[in-house]
């Protein structure tokens, strides 16, 4: 490293070598590159398109943010208007007007209430589901008691019965059309077997604006019939006609004579025919 | 146009600045108007000067060149933007500053310097001559070794009184132009400015006598 001459006397501050600095140039070659470089890019830019996140300190430096924040704000709340409103129509199932339902047949069990929306066909729809899951839940508990005790006769009146005829299932028309078709055929065996259980139908079923006619018309062929023997007052526990009971005998009798005439008694063996 | 508004807030200090601003907005006036030929006269005006402050705090040629293009584009980019509240001339070394400083950050651990040659006119050469009376080829040596001592102490500021020390002292701004600058107070630039000159003396001891 070369030193510093011995015999200098003029001071020199840290200001006079920055100024050596500011002496540091570049040739003029350099310019005319460095000219050249800059016409290229500046044509460059001229042609780029500018994204728009560039142009973003343009639109606030022109004070839009304030309008801009306000349509956000507005944009916002009209979204959470919208889908709370999607929201409550899942929650109209609580305040949609009743329909009542009580089964003719079964006395004992309790009213079933039906809800039926208003203002949406869907939880209209939805709700009269869920309560016909609650009649059948309340009425297959006393059948199964009187399956497992064994009175059919009870167990029969204590079948689930449809409430409209948009309700009714092919099971139930069938039923229906067989209970029809009995009805013609035995008409004592089915007061017998349904005796105690036809009580003066009624079917009730009120909605907005729905009569109890409008119900009557559109139940099922079942219901009709429930409510032609109600007119005609049954009796309660009626009494099985003679021409029954002479079947119901002749037909033990011979099933008695017949189980003998298998029997065989041959000295000390007995022998069984099948 | 209305110039009376122009430049209220700016920290144009002297005469000579303030008739200089306003031959500059007359001119930044007329490439908003579509005279995009007109910004070639600023960057002829002031290429030397953006180059010179770029060069200075990045202490490489390549770098400068390119961060010197980068403003001159940046401000024609966003000459529409410029209202006259400061002076053309401040508002392009805000935008080649910021642009340094962002490079500085970015390319931290990074330090090639490429130094130009000392222009030997006007104060320089008396610096020089006080400095040594050599001749020649031991003259440019140690001009050489003394460009390199004066990088290595600059760049072992930290970015902020580099800055300061570079507006300052070489290219001749004042507290006031810096501190709008460099969006800091005036306080602060002199107490940077302070720091950073004693930091160059100490590093800088053996070239400097009283």
């Amino acid at each position: 490293m070369p030193m510093l001459p011995p015999d200098k006397k003029a001071p020199v501050s840290v200001e006079d070598l920055l100024r050596l600095k500011a002496a540091e140039r570049p040739s003029a070659e350099f310019w005319s590159q460095f000219e050249r470089e800059l016409r290229q890019k500046q044509l460059t830019a001229l042609v780029q398109k500018r994204r728009w996140w560039h142009e973003l300190p343009v639109v606030l430096s022109r004070r839009v943010y304030l309008p801009a924040g306000a349509a956000a704000i507005v944009a916002f709340t009209l979204v959470t208007v919208r889908y709370s409103g999607s929201g409550q129509l899942a929650q109209v199932e609580n305040t949609a007007p009743r329909i009542v339902a009580a089964d003719p047949a079964v006395e004992s069990l309790p009213a079933t209430e039906v809800s039926l929306a208003s203002r949406s066909h869907e939880a209209a729809e939805i709700s009269a589901a869920s309560a016909r899951a609650r009649v059948e839940h309340d009425n297959l508990a006393p059948l199964a008691v009187a399956i497992s005790t064994g009175d059919m006769t009870e167990a029969v009146g204590l079948l689930p019965m449809p409430v409209s005829r948009g309700s009714e299932s092919p099971s139930a028309r069938s039923i229906a059309a067989n209970l029809a078709h009995l009805e013609q055929a035995e008409p004592d065996l089915m007061n017998t077997v349904m005796g105690s259980r036809l009580s003066p139908a009624r079917v009730m079923v009120t909605t907005a604006g729905l009569e109890m006619d409008e119900a009557a018309d559109s139940a099922p062929t079942k219901y009709r019939l429930i409510a032609r023997y109600a007119d005609h007052s049954l009796t309660p526990e009626p009494v099985a006609p003679a021409l029954v009971r002479e079947r119901i005998a002749r037909r033990l009798g011979d099933d008695i004579t017949e189980r003998i005439s298998r029997v065989g008694v041959e000295g000390s063996r007995v022998s069984l025919k099948f | 146009m209305n110039l009376a508004r122009v430049f209220t807030k700016t920290a144009i200090t002297t005469p000579e600045r303030k008739q200089e601003a306003d031959a500059d907005f007359v001119i930044v006036r007329q490439v908003q108007a579509g005279d995009v030929a007109a910004f070639d006269r600023l960057i002829h005006k002031y290429r030397e000067r953006v180059f010179g402050v770029i060069y200075n705090l990045t202490s490489n040629r390549e770098d400068a060149s390119d961060l010197a293009q980068e403003t001159f584009i940046k401000a024609f980019q966003a000459i529409n933007r410029f209202q006259g509240n400061c002076s053309f001339f401040t508002w392009l070394y805000k935008i080649a500053v910021n642009s340094s400083l962002s490079h500085l950050r970015k390319n931290r651990m990074r330090s090639f310097f490429s130094l130009e040659k000392i222009n030997e006119e006007g104060g320089s050469a008396e610096v020089i001559d006080k400095l040594t009376d050599r001749r020649g080829a031991d003259r440019d040596t140690y001009l050489r070794e003394l460009q390199e001592k004066l990088n290595e102490a600059m760049q072992k500021l930290s970015i902020p009184h580099r800055t300061v020390i570079t507006l300052f002292e070489i290219d001749g701004l004042s507290h006031a132009e810096i501190a709008e600058i460099m969006g800091c107070s005036e306080g602060t630039v002199r107490s940077r400015l302070h720091y950073a000159k004693q930091f160059l003396q100490g590093e800088l001891g053996q070239y400097i006598r009283s």
